[in-house]
């Protein structure tokens, strides 16, 4: 059922992707994505919500269930910021991410068909992982709307302005200040999971909080930049994007 | 009861004649009452723009409602006008002009936006002051309907075709609304004024005016509300600006490379949209290499808008098959 649940709530990212994409092609804005996405998340909730009850505890067990995690921490920030920032184009440009997560959480052997139910709970713990992956949500948005940042730049540099993708993408400043906004509630978020994985029983200075910490700092001294010294909206996608990669390619190693 | 329309517009008149027939909008309930007065008229209504006057009204005879409108236009001027400025439509043919007028088919900027409002009020003042009747009232809410339609259903509004206006739009495109954006005038020319003027109606923040005579450039400022900068002095300003809008007479580069370069840490690397409307170019090309940086030269800008006149003109056909379409389901053909 639970999985049932996921490959239901992917059908609607990529009814909204598609239909956004059509929109597009019109050089046009589908409202529809916005309400595929809503569909999607509740769907994400449900399938979180039975594996949670079913582990007795975060459903973060397995690579599944991270990858499900992140993707409706995807799809959370995406209603979280697309109507403040009018971005709702910015679906059309999560969906696909979010896709490829949940059909690699649906894969076979990612993901247990009976999870086990969690002895004892351990609260630090639970909260690293939840808001270490939520800040990954948050950080993979910044991805997002760095890579729009990008497109719209270069159309912009290259004078290409006939295209359907530079009348429906969003004005420049309101891209760039979306990517240094997403990476500061990313990070936020996720100085809020390593003191929590500072704090859990066990924990301590382990490969995997050094990671942690070297991704942190990463991000750290790009927003410092960013607030004192400036840099331009291009480098700052570019470093968001490349700090993203790294971090994923680093968490997996370790 | 017949509908007719006599008018002139740019097509057929030059500024010269069309000056004589312009009514103030004010008065544009009053004009419509003095087509009333005309014997067998009962009913009318005056559009009166920069670029045409027209004359709709409703009368018992179409051939003798035109003479007396005829007439009556000959007054106003003050003389016979002759009939090579004055076209004359009657029945159907009005109602597809005034589709055509108020869809904007019919206007020097093709698709422009602005006649659809200015031949409303014109029909408001006219009903307002109890002067339209009947099948007027018909034509002119039919017309106003199919124009909706038309502006809605095609693209012909779409694109900008005019310098100012595709500054505006990559301005828009750059920073989103302009009431946080400031902007720089290099050279107090008329591209300069009409370029910044079009920036200011879409809400830009303030304006800094500089030029090589600095009175010219107060004067400018003042006409803009901006603030005039000593020409020595621009570099500085540009730290604090979002659009530069450069139209100088000089014969070499004015804004270089190494004066963008020395503002951008001031800029804190924020984007800056330069607009080069000057031939020979005022701003280095190599100023676009910079990574921040949105550079737009005049051909490019001609170049957007010829592809937007392009684009609208192609949707005549297109605007055209839905008045005839709509006229013909509401019985006006």
């Amino acid at each position: 059922m639970d999985k049932w649940l996921l490959a239901g709530s992917t059908i609607m990212v990529v009814l909204g992707g598609g239909l956004g994409m059509l929109a597009l092609q019109r050089g046009q804005r589908s409202h529809w994505t916005v309400v595929c996405m809503l569909a999607a998340f509740v769907l994400q909730l449900a399938f979180l919500g039975l594996r949670g009850e079913a582990r007795g505890a975060c459903p973060l067990g397995d690579h599944g269930e991270k990858l499900a995690f992140l993707a409706w921490s995807l799809v959370l920030f995406y209603l979280l910021v697309g109507p403040t920032y009018r971005l709702s184009l910015l679906g059309l440009f999560t969906a696909p991410v979010v896709v490829i997560f949940q059909l690699l959480a649906l894969a076979p052997g990612m993901m247990t068909n009976d999870p086990e139910h969690v002895a004892e709970v351990n609260a630090w713990g639970e909260a690293h992982s939840a808001f270490s992956v939520l800040s990954f949500g948050a950080l993979a948005l910044a991805v997002v709307a760095g890579m729009m940042f990008l497109a719209l730049n270069r159309l912009l540099k290259e004078h290409h302005l006939s295209t359907g993708l530079f009348k429906v993408l969003p004005p420049v400043r309101t891209l760039s200040v979306s990517v240094v906004r997403l990476t500061l509630l990313g990070v936020i978020i996720l100085s809020v999971g390593m003191v929590s994985g500072l704090l859990m029983e066990g924990g301590g200075l382990n490969a995997h909080l050094v990671a942690a910490l070297i991704v942190w700092l990463g991000y750290f001294a790009l927003l410092v930049t960013h607030y004192t010294r400036g840099m331009t909206p291009r480098r700052f996608s570019l470093g968001v994007i490349v700090l993203f990669v790294f971090s994923l390619i680093v968490f997996s190693l370790v | 009861m017949e509908l007719i329309c006599l008018g002139l517009n740019h097509h057929t008149a030059p500024v010269g004649v069309r000056e004589r027939f312009a009514v103030s909008e004010p008065k544009l309930g009053e004009a419509a009452g003095e087509l009333v007065k005309l014997v067998g008229l009962n009913g009318g209504v005056v559009i009166s723009t920069c670029n045409r006057t027209e004359y709709y009204a409703l009368a018992e005879s179409g051939e003798d409602g035109a003479r007396q409108l005829r007439e009556y236009m000959n007054r106003h001027a003050g003389e016979d006008i002759g009939d090579d400025h004055v076209y004359a439509k009657a029945g159907g043919d009005v109602a597809r002009h005034l589709c055509r007028v108020v869809s904007g088919l019919d206007s020097m900027v093709l698709g422009e936006t602005e006649v659809f409002g200015q031949a409303k009020r014109a029909y408001q003042s006219a009903l307002e002051s109890g002067h339209t009747a009947g099948d007027l009232n018909r034509l002119f809410q039919k017309a106003f309907a199919v124009g909706k339609r038309v502006r809605t259903v095609t693209g012909i509004q779409e694109g900008q075709t005019s310098v100012g206006s595709v500054a505006v739009d990559l301005a828009e495109k750059i920073f989103g609304h302009l009431r946080e954006s400031r902007v720089m005038v290099i050279g107090a020319g008329e591209m300069s004024r009409t370029t910044a003027q079009s920036l200011l109606s879409r809400g830009a923040h303030s304006i800094f005016v500089t030029n090589r005579s600095f009175e010219r450039a107060e004067n400018l400022a003042k006409e803009l509300d901006g603030e005039a900068v000593r020409f020595d002095d621009w570099q500085r300003v540009l730290a604090e600006v979002d659009v530069v809008v450069s139209s100088t007479g000089a014969p070499h580069a004015v804004v270089t490379k190494a004066d963008v370069e020395g503002a951008r840490r001031k800029r804190k690397f924020r984007p800056l949209f330069l607009i080069d409307i000057a031939v020979p170019r005022d701003i280095e090309p190599e100023v676009g290499e910079i990574e921040e940086v949105y550079l737009y030269d005049i051909d490019t800008i001609e170049q957007i808008a010829t592809e937007g006149k392009g684009r609208r003109s192609e949707q005549i056909a297109v605007c055209e098959k839905i008045i005839e379409e709509e006229l013909v389901k509401s019985g006006l053909l």
